[in-house]
């Protein structure tokens, strides 16, 4: 995925016969769909199956539990949901807190990359650590950073100290602090997992262009700003791209970390909640079904424009 | 060795998002709370009745199912074992249910050849659970669920009506609030196997020191200015946020907790959730003029701090630095372990219209795939006996069901601890609405409690409130009876 010139392993094919050629590309395909059978077959089963699914139902006014018969209401549903003031909510908070994670994130990832791919001593068991809140359950995670955040926790004993007093806010119920006590649980638990894609690539900018830049006194920034970034480039796209997809699927911390699930006064309302709520609490199966459509649409549309506006490098 | 490293963080890449996006489109479980919504009117043309979509097929299997769905003959005409589903419970309550199922199997279950085979399930996704299987028409023979669902089970015919299976003794040995509970459109579908109730659990030396009234039943419970002055007496005596309302319980998945604990605040004051002549209305009667005033004075005491808004567990009472617990029966264990001799449990105060209780709690009916109703109702009668009346009791702390075991309960009796609860009960107590729209009620009456409680505008909240049930009901046809 890297921009890495010639590999020096691969030699150029050998001319080989032609019939010889096809055949073997011919067993390469099969080979091919035989691996890809499995994880298309379970793809399709849970992921596009149940797509087309909501889609169908999304059309309909299904209710989870009710006598009443089924019926189809058009895009009543779609109406009803744009008409609804608290979705709009929800992906305004979607949005705030993919605009404060995205980037913020990203950066934090790749710094910690830098570090840990640095020839220090024990970088493997500092990679680990980095790593270790990736591996941990959301749900259990965020149940001790609701500890941590309560207003005489850790985090505020910390803060309070260092501001003497002046910083102390109430993390899970106030409606300013309860986005920001989200989007720092996030950061907590995904940078280690793009952390780890950075240095993956970082160790696949080769390293006789750092040798050339040193040659050439370039300074440690420039060689930063013009080795590092551009031979990872690839990288840092993957790495925006699903970092925005997750934070439009932000739910664990948002129903585990604020009073009340969703907020005070719904500051941490997202898409997601909002789907869950409507078809299990509210048992609108119908409209929650729609509410995934839409969120799909949502994510598909960044993605083409995060797509179109960083073309990966060939 | 490089390209392995990139080769193989890119695969995990892959594969944690695909997991990633699987999940999207498969909701987790998860809890009810606010949000206004506009109606969803049959904007289709009413002539697509039953379409052939997969969710037409499942409700109409369903409803189909109740035309032959057994009632109960009296007779156990075979050996059968009842499948059974059970929430987990808190503390003890899954240990002494096995131990209680056991006991049946062994025991009058063996005599009449009925053996249950219960699968406990979590807590927290159980409400879904059940709705998935009710929906697929998946339901166990016998299977207990949260009063707020009950109406729902019943009005989609989820459930038996099991007046044929109650003999009259039972009957009338049974709470008035218990039937209560159980009875949608005029027959009942369910019992408790326990009660509950609320008060206000308070250390008895405090209370005296600082020259406070103690309430004996809910006829002389503090009236709300009283309580005003109350917890700003104990403020004033050096306890930062006097009243502990378990602000915590509704932090993560329901906000069944404040509708359970709170909505008993606007009842006091002559309010209600919803107009319970017909139940087709909300408006004007959970944002009544009465209602806004009681949850203002609530509001107020947020905002002074006299309710603690901090606390994630109970220690604060256990330790002694938080003198007042607004909570439920099920505290009585632990309280009384830390206080001792301490401990009183008085009334909620009085917001106008006399000190109101919730009640109602977890509660067995029988499912409408049940093939021998006989044999499921064998073990809730078990259930309901004395014997084991008194043991769940005396063990979870809850109040019995029954009027026989909650006479001779030690707890319970006349001259326990608790005694209050059953006092209130047959006095002052008001059952969840009797409709289907409940589950929408509470996710929107929750909510609005906990944002009035961070500071917002009270009326708008309850209008909001109103808006919410109302939509819910239009989305709903109002609940038209089905049989």
């Amino acid at each position: 995925m890297t921009a890495t010139p010639i590999q020096p392993g691969i030699a150029p094919a050998q001319p080989t016969p032609r019939r010889a050629g096809r055949r073997g590309r011919r067993s390469d395909g099969r080979a091919a769909s035989g691996f890809l059978a499995p994880g298309g077959l379970l793809l399709g089963l849970f992921v596009v199956g149940p797509f087309i699914a909501a889609i169908v139902l999304s059309l309909t006014n299904w209710r989870l539990v009710s006598p009443l018969p089924t019926q189809w209401v058009g895009l009543e549903n779609y109406r009803a949901i744009i008409a609804d003031s608290q979705f709009w909510i929800a992906i305004r908070n979607n949005l705030t807190f993919a605009v404060l994670v995205v980037p913020l994130q990203t950066i934090l990832a790749l710094a910690m990359a830098v570090l840990v791919n640095r020839p220090v001593r024990g970088r493997v068991v500092i990679r680990t650590i980095y790593f270790l809140p990736v591996v941990t359950v959301m749900t259990a995670a965020a149940v001790i950073w609701r500890l941590l955040l309560t207003p005489d926790g850790a985090v505020n004993s910390v803060l309070g100290t260092i501001t003497f007093g002046a910083l102390e806010p109430n993390w899970l119920t106030s409606t300013t602090a309860a986005m920001p006590a989200v989007v720092l649980v996030s950061i907590w638990q995904g940078a280690g997992f793009q952390m780890v894609i950075l240095l993956a690539a970082l160790q696949g900018v080769p390293s006789d262009l750092y040798e050339a830049a040193s040659i050439d006194g370039a300074t440690r920034w420039q060689t930063f700003r013009h080795i590092t970034v551009p031979g990872i480039r690839n990288a840092l796209i993957f790495v925006v791209t699903v970092t925005t997809i997750l934070a439009f699927r932000l739910y664990d911390q948002v129903v585990v970390l604020p009073t009340p699930a969703g907020g005070p006064r719904d500051a941490t309302r997202t898409m997601m909640l909002e789907m869950v709520q409507t078809g299990f609490g509210r048992q609108l199966i119908g409209r929650a079904s729609a509410i995934a459509v839409l969120f799909f649409v949502i994510v598909l549309a960044l993605t083409a424009l995060q797509r179109a506006l960083f073309r990966e490098s060939p | 060795m490089k390209t392995t490293t990139r080769i193989g963080a890119l695969m995990t890449a892959i594969a944690i998002t695909a997991a990633g996006c699987g999940s999207d489109s498969a909701p987790s479980a998860e809890e009810p709370a606010a949000d206004p919504t506009p109606t969803t009117e049959q904007a289709g043309p009413d002539t697509t009745d039953d379409d052939e979509s997969v969710a037409a097929e499942d409700v109409t299997a369903d409803g189909s199912t109740t035309g032959d769905a057994a009632a109960c003959d009296g007779e156990i005409d075979e050996p059968v074992t009842v499948t059974a589903w059970n929430h987990a419970g808190q503390g003890n309550e899954q240990d002494l249910m096995t131990e209680q199922i056991a006991d049946f199997n062994a025991g009058p279950g063996a005599e009449l050849g009925v053996t249950v085979a219960v699968e406990f399930l979590p807590d927290g996704t159980y409400v879904e659970t059940v709705q998935s299987a009710a929906a697929t028409g998946d339901l166990p023979d016998a299977l207990d669920f949260d009063g707020p669902f009950l109406y729902n089970y019943a009005w989609a015919d989820n459930l038996i009506p099991i007046d044929s299976c109650v003999p009259d003794d039972v009957e009338r040995n049974l709470l008035p609030s218990i039937l209560a509970q159980g009875t949608y459109d005029g027959e009942l579908y369910s019992v408790g196997t326990f009660e509950s109730g609320l008060g206000i659990y308070a250390s008895r030396s405090v209370l005296e020191e600082n020259d406070i009234r103690i309430p004996t039943s809910p006829r002389d419970a503090w009236s709300a200015q009283e309580f005003d002055e109350i917890l700003r007496t104990l403020q004033a005596a050096g306890f930062e946020h006097p009243l502990d309302i378990k602000w915590y319980y509704g932090g993560g998945a329901t906000a069944e907790w404040y509708t359970y604990g709170f909505s008993p605040v606007i009842q006091s004051a002559g309010a209600d959730l919803i107009d319970r002549s017909d139940y087709r209305s909300a408006d004007g009667i959970v944002n009544s003029p009465e209602a806004v005033a009681a949850l203002e004075l609530f509001q107020q005491w947020a905002e002074d701090g006299l309710i603690d808004l901090e606390s994630t567990d109970d220690l604060p009472f256990q330790e002694g630095t938080v003198p007042l617990s607004w909570v439920g029966h099920w505290l009585y264990g632990p309280y009384e372990e830390a206080l001792g001799d301490d401990l009183v449990v008085v009334p909620l105060p009085d917001f106008g219209e006399g000190s109101v209780t919730g009640q109602g709690s977890w509660n067995w009916g029988i499912s409408s795939t049940a093939e021998e109703p006989d044999a499921v109702w064998a073990f809730y009668e078990f259930l309901l006996s004395d014997e084991q009346q008194l043991r769940w009791s005396s063990t979870i702390g809850a109040p019995p069901a029954t009027q026989s075991a909650a006479a001779s309960s030690e707890l319970f009796g006349p001259g326990g601890d608790l005694e209050i609860y059953i006092d209130q009960l047959s006095t002052s107590s008001v059952a969840r609405p009797q409709t289907p729209a409940y589950p929408a009620i509470t996710e929107s009456f929750g909510a609005a409690f906990a944002n009035i409680l961070l500071g917002a505008d009270v009326q708008s909240e309850l209008d909001r409130v109103a808006d919410e049930i109302e939509q819910d009901l239009v989305a709903n046809d109002f609940y038209p009876a089905t049989n």
